[in-house]
């Protein structure tokens, strides 16, 4: 190889195809590409014989990938842990339910509610980060400042009962919450039922597919480069605070875009989907399947909802002593996530 | 004139609260680096010890002092099964205990159920022109300047004190000094959960007393560690829950007690913005602890 | 050092970690092409000169001018694009990635200046031929070689190299210094700490020698070995690596 060709070209070229096997996920050998591909593709034959309730199901435990995906990137890529992922989630949801609600008869109306639930999302992401990075605070200050967002947004958004509180036509009703929020819509299309499974399974997809080349790309290499040896990267030439504000921002974009996936789910939202509980959730779905594994928590993440939603609606008590001994159990015996320990297991063998 | 007093004692219980809130969590995050998020939870904890012994008849300061003992002897058990694993590793921590204070939450809601029935305010209440006061809370804020004062000493005169410095400076050295670090971290995280049950249990009285009782102290404590930063213990507290309350006292004054609260956020990332090491890097520089870990 | 046209002027930088005085009122010039030599006892300061230099560390009081540019406010990565390349006295290379990760991790680290430096480096070090290897698996010397290479990757003007052949075999130390001396004939700054006194023989034009903090000594090579002063604060390390 000549030697300026070798250091002209980026390694691994940058088609999508090559940054999509690029080394930071796992699953890339062809047999795992195949069993993701029969997975996608159980995804969208599976509306064939269920039911739209059951399918919307289905869509619920999916909904909130993006957001785990986001706190992936964030964490376990870019070694910078937030708590607050959920006000980013609320935030998105009710702008939406403002905006969608108050243009009723606009064709656009929804539309311009996603776009404006994901600008709010990523505007409170860049303020609130901006203060944090470029302060360049000790890593525990992080996750502890956007706890406390998340909970201050809880607090708030409970408090914001009656008619004072009405914006436009659409009241934000307190700690009932907003409630009525319009479905998306495309001419006479509204997404509901089987339309809503396959716009959440379309947007997951795209999400992960869209964040694996990211990891993959240089961004993504800047950022494990960062979470490695920040002054290192720095003084390659880095500005480190302004990399991790980038990631912050699009970690915050995607929990947004659960949010309004989850407001199309139930036309409904409250406070408590920011309050303290829902908070620990992203952080448990990321850890429980392997932080730094795209694939791993996108996983958890629809095995965990799925759990959490079969025990609640059986009345569980226990939901939350065993959610959080899982958490436990995890950090002290897999800190690496238990599918990714469970895929290097299987993938070792194999050699 | 009373006006200014009462000034003065809303100032002083806003602060004295943040300060009792934050002080357990302080200690672990100053000595050892670990955040300990199950610290609401110990909190709780302690509010249900002492409830618990005030219905068996035990009198009130000895009830909270039950319940001091009794959330520092469940630290140590914590300490030693799980976070003993984590340290150097701050968000693995972080993380864990977040687990462990979901079970303990749901825990105590399984156990407990969901109301304890509340602890009469000790004391009665001063008047001072058109305003009363509450001896109760006025005992409380003499009561912190006490443990501070008791704190410091610990750090200053005692021989555990001196090793907890050292450990805390340069643990290799300490190691190598023959200081058994492992039990000194112990002993630390006990401390640190004993102020947090001690604070539970006097705070108890003034508060409704439930299983997510601790979700109450999560913003406050945690914004109050965040401003006092970790340099220093006493005059982290001192100067953040001081700061903190000469914000939120007249703001909550004026625009009710959410605003206080968001107010107190806001300063946390101003603060952080122009001291990232919390107010207590100001005396850094006079305790000769560098924290500039590049070389 | 009177020239006007120094690349790199440091003037009276001061330093304090507590009651530690790591650098006080540090003079120090740099031409282009000038390839210099920063010796001193351990503990004597020169890794945090460097630091200052780089903008790791601020200075308490003093000045650095880069390149007709005063940077003493400017920071890390402000300076790297300005054209400052630095290694860290423990390898700092991305173990987890590939040597071209490595590279090109540092090629986009901001506006690229000329790289001919870097292939040169590259070519003369052999690092050319292990592109695809992690560098997790790569020898010491070779990991030491990458991080100069990174350094270089985006053509600065000035490098300053803390330690780079601790722990080298002399034949190793010996290409070391064979091709830092033909980088500097090609014009590029370099600055060296180094305790290896057969390296410093065979590279320096001129030798630095940093004692408590403060510049004990400049000059030639044979100048400053010669003063019974300096032998003696840098005696223990002369027998240890003449040993
Ligand atoms: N971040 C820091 N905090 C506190 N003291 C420091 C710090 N960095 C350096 N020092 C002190 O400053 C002095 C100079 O250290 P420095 O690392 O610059 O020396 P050096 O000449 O590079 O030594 P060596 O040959 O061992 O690398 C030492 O006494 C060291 O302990
Ligand atoms: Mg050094």
């Amino acid at each position: 190889m000549s030697v300026a060709a070798a250091s002209r070209a980026a390694p691994r070229g940058s088609g999508l195809a090559r940054l999509l096997n690029g080394p930071h996920d796992i699953g890339r050998t062809p047999g795992a590409w195949a069993v993701l591909a029969a997975g996608l593709a159980s995804f969208l034959v599976y509306p064939h014989w269920a039911t739209a309730f059951q399918a919307t199901n289905v869509a619920y435990y999916l909904l909130n990938i993006p957001m785990a995906l986001g706190l992936s990137l964030l964490w376990g890529y870019g070694g910078v842990l937030s708590f607050g992922q959920v006000a980013f989630f609320a935030v998105a949801g009710y702008v939406y339910g403002i905006v969608a609600g108050n243009l009723p008869d606009a064709p656009w109306g929804t539309w311009l509610g996603v776009v404006s639930g994901l600008g709010a999302s990523a505007a409170l992401a860049a303020v609130f980060g901006y203060f944090i990075f470029y302060a360049r605070v000790a890593a525990w200050i992080v996750p502890i400042l956007t706890l406390v967002l998340a909970l201050l947004l809880s607090t708030f958004l409970g408090l914001t009962a009656g008619s004072m509180w009405t914006v436009g036509q659409v009241p934000l009703g307190g700690y009932n919450g907003m409630t009525g929020i319009p479905a998306l819509q495309v001419g006479t299309l509204t997404f509901q039922d089987y339309a809503f499974y396959y716009l959440t399974v379309g947007v997951v997809v795209l999400c992960y597919i869209g964040l694996r080349a990211w990891v993959n790309a240089h961004r993504g290499q800047v950022l494990m480069a960062i979470r490695e040896d920040t002054l290192r990267t720095e003084l390659l030439g880095y500005d480190v605070r302004r990399e991790q504000l980038r990631a912050f921002v699009l970690a915050a974009t995607l929990a947004g875009v659960s949010g309004l996936l989850y407001v199309q789910w139930g036309n409904y939202i409250t406070p408590s989907v920011t309050g303290l509980q829902q908070a620990a959730l992203p952080v448990v779905w990321v850890a429980v399947g392997g932080r730094d594994s795209l694939l791993a928590v996108a996983i958890c993440t629809f095995l965990l909802n799925q759990l959490s939603y079969v025990l609640s609606s059986a009345g569980n008590q226990y939901a939350l002593v065993i959610i959080g001994a899982l958490l436990v159990a995890v950090m002290m015996f897999a800190p690496e996530g238990i599918v990714v320990t469970l895929a290097r297991r299987t993938w070792r063998r194999r050699r | 004139m009373p006006e200014a007093v009462s000034l003065l004692y809303q100032f002083g219980t806003n602060a004295a609260f943040l300060l009792l809130s934050a002080l357990g969590l302080i200690v672990i995050l100053g000595m050892m680096n670990i955040i300990n998020l199950a610290h609401g939870e110990f909190m709780m904890l302690g509010a249900y010890a002492a409830t618990a012994s005030v219905q068996r008849g035990v009198p009130f300061p000895l009830a909270v002092l039950i319940a001091a003992v009794a959330v520092g002897l469940f630290g140590v058990v914590i300490e030693r099964l799980i976070v003993r694993r984590f340290y150097g590793r701050e968000l693995g921590a972080l993380v864990v205990t977040w687990g462990i204070s979901l079970i303990l939450g749901q825990g105590a809601l399984l156990l407990f159920g969901p109301f304890m029935p509340p602890i009469a305010i000790p004391g009665g209440a001063v008047a001072l022109g058109d305003y009363s006061f509450s001896v109760y809370w006025l005992f409380l804020i003499v009561l912190c300047g006490v443990l501070l004062a008791a704190l410091a000493f610990v750090y200053r005169a005692t021989r555990f004190g001196l090793q907890a410095r050292a450990a805390m400076q340069n643990a290799r050295m300490a190691r190598a000094l023959g200081i058994r670090v492992d039990r000194i971290y112990m002993a630390t995280f006990a401390l640190g959960a004993a102020l947090a049950g001690l604070s539970g249990a006097l705070l108890a009285p003034t508060t409704s007393i439930a299983p997510f009782m601790g979700q109450q102290f999560v913003a406050p404590a945690f914004i109050t560690v965040v401003v006092g930063g970790g340099a220093s213990v006493i005059g982290g507290a001192l100067g953040s829950s001081g700061l903190l309350s000469l914000v939120q006292t007249p703001v909550a004054f004026l625009f009710g007690t959410f605003s206080g609260t968001l107010a107190l956020l806001l300063t946390a990332l101003v603060v952080i913005r122009l001291l990232p090491g919390g107010v207590s890097s100001i005396g850094r520089y006079f305790t000769r602890r560098s924290l500039a870990a590049a070389r | 050092m009177s020239d006007g046209d120094a690349l790199l002027r440091a003037e009276g930088l001061c330093k304090r970690f507590g009651g530690v005085v790591a650098a006080q009122s540090i003079d120090f010039a740099l031409r282009r092409g000038e390839l210099r030599c920063v010796i001193g006892p351990n503990g004597a300061g020169k890794s945090t000169f460097f630091s200052l230099l780089c903008g790791i560390q601020r200075p308490d009081a003093g000045r650095i001018v880069f390149d007709g540019r005063d940077i003493t406010r400017l920071k890390p990565f402000q300076r790297v694009r300005l054209g400052i390349g630095l290694t860290f006295q423990t390898n700092r290379a991305f173990h987890a990635m590939t040597v071209a990760e490595n590279l090109e991790t540092a090629r986009r680290g901001g506006a690229a200046g000329d790289d001919v430096h870097f292939q040169t480096a590259l070519a003369s070090f052999g690092l050319a031929a292990q592109l695809e290897r992690p560098a997790s698996a790569l020898p010491h010397h070779e990991l030491q070689w990458l991080e100069i290479c990174m350094a270089l990757r985006r053509g600065p003007l000035l490098l300053l190299l803390d330690e780079p052949t601790a722990g080298m075999s002399p034949a190793e130390t010996a290409r070391t210094a064979e091709v830092l001396t033909a980088l500097a004939a090609d014009g590029l700054a370099i600055a060296v700490v180094e305790h290896d006194i057969a390296f410093v023989r065979q590279v320096a034009q001129t030798v630095t020698v940093l004692h408590q903090g403060a510049v004990f000594a400049e000059g030639s090579f044979a100048e400053v070995t010669a003063r019974d002063d300096v032998r003696r604060i840098y005696l223990g390390h002369v027998h240890e690596a003449a040993a």
